[in-house]
């Protein structure tokens, strides 16, 4: 439509119409929204977020963790309470008197404060999307826009149900723009922000310390000392700073113990309501609560969450430790983000998956804390529309606002779930309903027939009076299958990726080939250098003309070296071929080398007549056959490489770089 | 305007130009989700990179939204995939502001419901009696049915102001569904069109106008159902069926008597094409069939009640008298503007000491500011005569005109101006007439820049007019926000397409005027926002009385620009009557 003149108008648009779905949610109910016009309000979370901000703008912050916590007492760190204050129209807060509040303005006020903190997660997504899609179209960036602005499970539970979780999201997809960028420490601050906000960010904690940590051994022993004493002083600060008010010079030493045991309950339940997680779908067969005393439940369920995230934990580490630079040369960079990026967001996938399944006291909306990385992968998952990543997300996705049907029906957003689901799904083009060609497919169809059987049921009969809870349970039953797939699929692909990235046998495998391409149209691509994401959109979302360059383009700009290249910015020739021993080159070709079982998301999976690593020469004709001859290149590449790994003992390569490269195989093949 | 040599800018005049090779990309949907239409044609991509032309993959041809609006190979899923996300948009907005009108319909299906048809027209058990012809009571009693076995409290006559989720959602829900009608006759439209693009986008840009989703789904009417029929109607008349127009018509006419205000030009036009000959003898057996036919739909609509008696209390329903010059807030017309006039004379007055004589209950009636009654201070007070008279003057100038010219594109102009001149002279003209002109105008608006000006500047009025219907401020922003996006994917392209540099100084001068009246919507809305917050609530009318007159300027120079165009057109085109016929 750009030729009509409309392209410019495009992200407004975006921004617009996706604001505009956000209010029109806020007209519905809320938590705890009074039923009628006489009954009284009946509290939910609503009016807990009313209720801190009147605490906090009228209590001293020693009074914040301990002021009436009968009444929605304040369990959030110290960040959300420092944004929790007001100061429009005092008799919306005034302090005990204004406790359910429920006046036009004062709704209208408090559903534009989350409008209002929702534009940090705009920024967020938008940073996000320019830093790794930079290459793509803007079409396709602004897909990636409306996926992640547009999510039903956020928008309904921030916007409908009235939670500031996008705030909390934010802090968090900022510190992973920041570690892209290779800012660590800015990351870091990020990061503790985002726990400052919401305690929940903690489930990608175990993901974001061990990256870090793995960094710091990636970047050998000077350069990764420094960073970690470095981020060691800015984390600490940082918390201090958070926690300030409840430290010893301004509160009694005592005092941070008010926010801390407010934080994190532990003296609640092993869950609450009916959640789609390990503890409750296995509590159908197993009674935990009469089988343990919640003592040993809380170890048991650390113990459970602490085995669920270990393999990305030990999966960042051991990458890290071995493709360590060991080579500590001066012109290595050690500003760039380091070849674990690719890492990240399955290892946050993998750490907060496992915390959703197995750990404490988790409410039915923290898969939110999941779907945030596993979007994230999403929208850079390529392949064909039945890329398994794509399917996979989308499911889950779906899935994860089915498993919160029932708080949504408490809530009175009935319409809203509908509508929200069937236009985000129809804004992407995506039905589950279609003949299954993939194994992916088929789970997915199954698990949407599945869903919509049990709401047309719900709606039709009553539950036995044995089972009140018949719906929810069933429920619970349907979902947490699917997202336990999801934990196995991220540390599945964790593992690839990490194998892509270090090489299989955890040495160096790949030596230099990097000369993997001779593609005619390499030279075309040489400016495209500057802007080169790991990511590739869906093709779905590529438009033709995208589709063009970008099969020009190839997979010029999807080499995981590439988009190195790019952060490091380093030019072209530091590539060359009189460095043989710079890390770099020897860590893509690696990463080639097991092309085949590199997962979607990772966005490797295109044909392998990748003219990125050609490309990275081309600036130096006789530099890529200088290079060739010198590492004794005489067969095909792509053939080497297969070659290689299966020498290497992986035997699922295929011929041609797959439309499901995870290993579900076609049904129709 | 229209007549300008086509010449003049590369960017000639659309109809003059062969169409565009647009491959089904409708940018009337949010224009994220719109392709690029040239798919095909190896280009320059953004990149700077010389592309290579690569046909499309076996992948492209996977049906969804993104792909199938850039390669435009399966329309109907495009319009299926506008219907799905513009109904789930329509969803959302159940829990919305409801306005009074919302009661009204209720308890017309309580009435329709539980009274015989006998007492229709006479109950007063709510104020909200009913007082829309009897098709659109028979209509309202097919839906008292399925809202029975929803809740049986929805019809109970007493159950006044009845709020519950059951009804709200039954009622809001019967708006999406019947609006389908409309869907579907704009769905017609697109084949068979000079232009099946641009109809696309109009058509579309139809189906999501911010007035249907400000009065219909917000405000509450069915005013998306009422326009859809007078659509098919109009379709028939371009498709040639011109007897079934007509009856369609005058069907319409018995579901909502206002549209009595196009009455005109569907009366020219049907006399004059399907009752006469091109040459101009009268064809005495289609004329009998046309009336025998118009005439049983109104038995059909009246007859039950003319039987028993009661067609006095039925027209005194539908026509009360007994209202004022202008509606609580002045509907931007001629009438606001001349209102505005008294009021700033009568400052004057004060100010100055002029000796003009000053109607005391004038100054008593501008002090109300907008409740009650206008009565005017020192210019000569109105009466419904007067108002009639100048409708029915400017009207036949314009009848004139289409009797010379009784093609389809000048019906259809005569039409607008038809609905146009009510609501500019009209007595007691409601705000939401303003779909009178909209509507129709819509259809005009790619034939040429003359005509697609009018229609941005009429849309831009009209809408923002419809404003003040909204005044709740968690609407606020849903209002404002739907009409950018809807102005941005609608009217830039068409804008694109159609564009024609001004080729005289008198136009550029007249060009730039009018950008900066659009562009005044801006800062109008900004002190429209503040102004309350400034005021308090002792001047409260203000704003209203702002947006009224701003938008009355653009609205009432959109008529002149409309007349002008349509009277200065050629009186004989090529493609005239027998191109009709």
């Amino acid at each position: 439509m750009h030729k009509d003149g409309i392209k410019r108008w495009i992200l407004p648009c975006v921004l617009l119409s996706t604001t505009w779905v956000k209010w029109a949610t806020g007209l519905g109910s809320y938590s705890g929204k009074s039923s009628g016009r006489d009954t009284p309000p009946m509290f939910g979370d609503y009016e807990a977020q009313r209720h801190w901000m009147e605490i906090t703008t009228h209590l001293p912050f020693q009074q914040w963790y301990t002021y009436d916590l009968q009444y929605w007492g304040l369990d959030y760190p110290p960040l959300k309470a420092y944004h929790s204050g007001s100061w429009i129209e005092p008799s919306w807060f005034a302090l005990d008197a204004s406790r359910g509040m429920e006046t036009d303005g004062s709704k209208v006020y408090m559903r534009a404060t989350v409008l209002i903190c929702d534009l940090l997660y705009v920024w967020a997504v938008l940073t996000f999307t320019r830093a790794t899609q930079a290459t793509r179209s803007i079409r396709t960036q602004n897909l990636t826009m409306v996926i992640l602005l547009t999510q039903p499970a956020l928008l309904l539970i921030d916007f409908g149900h009235f939670q500031y979780n996008s705030v909390m999201l934010a802090l968090t997809l900022l510190s992973v723009n920041y570690m892209y960028k290779g800012q660590d420490l800015i990351a870091a601050l990020f990061f503790v922000a985002s726990l400052g906000f919401k305690q929940m960010a903690l489930y990608y904690a175990p993901a974001i310390g061990s990256y870090l940590l793995a960094k710091c051994i990636y970047l050998g022993q000077k350069n990764g000392g420094k960073l970690f004493v470095q981020l060691g002083i800015m984390t600490v600060a940082s918390f201090i700073l958070l926690f300030l008010p409840f430290l010893p010079p301004f509160a009694s030493p005592t005092a941070i113990f008010d926010p801390v045991t407010r934080i994190f309950p532990f003296s609640r339940g092993l869950f609450e309501d009916k959640v789609a997680n390990f503890w409750c779908f296995s509590n159908v067969v197993l009674k935990w609560r009469n089988l343990a005393s919640p003592g040993t439940l809380v170890k048991l369920s650390t113990l459970l969450t602490a085995v669920g995230f270990l393999p990305s934990v030990v999966g960042l580490l051991r990458t890290g430790f071995s493709s360590r630079i060991k080579d500590d040369r001066n012109e290595t960079p050690t500003t760039g983000p380091g070849p674990l990026s690719p890492l990240l967001l399955f290892s946050m996938l993998t750490s907060s998956m496992s915390f959703f399944l197995f750990s404490f006291q988790v409410h039915e909306k923290t898969i939110l804390v999941p779907l945030l990385p596993l979007t994230l992968i999403m929208v850079g998952a390529s392949g064909s529309v039945e890329s398994t990543t794509w399917e996979l997300g989308m499911l889950t996705n779906n899935v994860a606002v089915f498993s919160m049907w029932p708080l949504l029906k408490r809530d009175g957003l009935g319409v809203q779930y509908v509508a929200l689901t069937v236009l985000w799904n129809a804004a992407l083009g995506y039905t589950p309903f279609k003949r299954p060609r993939t194994y992916c497919q088929l789970l997915s169809l199954v698990v949407s027939v599945a869903c919509i059987a049990l709401h047309l049921l719900e709606f039709a009969i009553q539950p036995p009076a044995r089972y009140p809870d018949l719906f929810p349970v069933l429920n619970v039953l349907v979902s947490t299958p699917v997202f336990g797939l999801v934990w196995l699929w991220s540390i599945k692909s964790g593992v690839e990726v990490g194998w892509a990235i270090a090489g299989l046998g955890g040495g160096n495998p790949g030596t230099s080939h990097t000369v993997t391409s001779s593609h005619p149209t390499s030279s075309s691509t040489a400016n495209h250098a500057n802007a080169t994401p790991p990511w590739r959109p869906h093709p779905h979302m590529v438009h033709h003309r995208d589709f063009r360059s970008l099969s020009s383009a190839r997979d010029s700009s999807r080499s995981p070296l590439s988009s190195f290249n790019r952060r490091v910015g380093s030019p072209p020739a530091t590539f060359g071929p009189h460095r043989p021993g710079v890390r770099e080159r020897t860590w893509s070709s690696a990463s080639m080398t097991t092309r085949g079982k590199i997962p979607v998301g990772a966005g490797w999976d295109r044909p392998l007549h990748s003219d990125r690593v050609g490309r990275v020469e081309a600036g130096e004709d006789t530099s890529v056959q200088g290079l060739g001859l010198n590492l004794g290149l005489g067969e095909q590449p792509s053939d080497r490489i297969r070659n290689r790994v299966q020498s290497l003992g992986v035997s699922s390569v295929r011929k041609r770089a797959p439309n499901f490269p995870e290993g579900l195989p076609p049904l129709s093949d | 305007m229209d007549t300008a040599p086509p010449d003049l800018s590369p960017k000639a005049s659309g109809s003059k130009r062969p169409p565009r090779p647009m491959r089904g990309s409708s940018p009337a949907l949010p224009s994220h989700l719109v392709h690029d239409s040239i798919a095909s044609q190896p280009t320059i991509s953004e990149d700077g990179l010389k592309g290579t032309f690569e046909p499309p993959g076996p992948q492209q041809t996977k049906s969804s939204l993104w792909q199938r609006l850039g390669l435009g190979v399966n329309v109907e899923s495009v319009e299926w995939d506008i219907l799905l996300i513009s109904t789930c948009l329509k969803l959302l907005l159940f829990p919305a502001y409801r306005s009074t009108d919302f009661e009204v319909h209720r308890n017309w299906l309580a009435i329709t419901h539980s009274l015989p048809i006998s007492k229709w027209y006479y109950d007063t058990t709510s104020e909200w009696t009913l007082d829309y012809p009897p098709f659109f009571a028979y209509f309202e009693k097919v839906m008292s049915i399925p809202a029975y076995w929803i809740d049986p409290r929805i019809v109970d006559l007493n159950n006044l102001n009845y709020d519950s989720w059951s009804v709200i959602a039954y009622q809001r829900s019967t708006v999406i569904l019947t609006e389908l009608v409309l869907g579907w006759a704009l769905l017609k439209f697109v084949p068979g069109s000079q232009h099946p693009s641009m109809q696309r986008i109009i058509s579309a840009s139809l189906f999501l106008h911010p007035g249907f989703l400000i009065v219909d789904h917000i405000h509450f009417q069915y005013n998306g159902f009422m326009y859809g029929i007078l659509l098919w109607s109009l379709l028939m008349a371009r498709n040639g069926n011109t007897l079934t127009s007509g009856i369609l018509f005058a069907v319409l006419l018995n579901f909502k008597h206002i549209y009595m205000y196009m009455a005109p030009a569907y009366f020219v036009y049907l006399l004059r094409v399907y009752c006469m000959s091109p040459s101009g003898e009268i064809l005495p057996v289609r004329f009998l069939t046309l009336a025998n036919a118009v005439i049983l739909v109104f038995l059909l609509s009246i007859g039950p009640f003319a039987l028993m008696g009661q067609l006095p209390q039925l027209l005194s329903r539908l026509f009360p008298f007994t209202r004022g010059l202008n509606h609580a807030y002045w509907a931007p017309n001629a009438w606001a503007l001349v209102t505005a006039l008294d009021r700033v004379l009568l400052k004057l007055v004060g100010k100055t000491g002029f000796d003009l004589p000053v109607n005391e209950s004038g100054v008593a009636s501008s002090s109300r500011g907008l409740v009650g009654d206008t009565v005017f201070a020192v210019i000569p007070n109105v009466q419904p005569f007067h108002t009639f008279a100048i409708t029915l003057g400017v009207l036949m100038v314009f009848m004139v005109k289409l009797w010379r010219v009784p093609t389809y594109k000048s019906f259809l102009t005569a039409l607008t101006l038809c609905g146009y001149t009510s609501y500019m002279f009209g007595w007691h003209v409601h705000e939401k007439a303003i779909l009178l002109v909209l509507v129709p105008l819509s259809l005009l608006a790619a034939e040429n820049h003359a005509y697609f000006r009018t229609y941005l500047i009429a849309s831009v009025a009209g809408i923002y007019s419809l404003f003040p219907l909204l005044f709740t401020p968690a609407e606020s922003l849903i209002k404002l926000v739907y009409s950018l996006v809807w102005g941005i994917i609608v009217l830039v392209p068409i804008q694109r397409r159609v564009y024609e540099f001004p080729h005289s100084p008198a136009f550029v001068i007249l060009d730039l005027f009018e950008r900066i009246y659009l562009a005044g919507f801006v800062p109008l809305h900004l002190v429209v926002t503040i102004l309350p917050y400034a005021l308090g609530t002792s001047k409260e009318f203000l704003p209203l009385l702002l947006t009224s007159v701003y938008c009355a300027v653009g609205l009432v120079w959109a008529f002149i620009r409309l007349s002008v165009i349509y009277l200065r057109s050629p009186n004989l085109s090529s493609h005239s009557t027998a191109a009709v016929q």
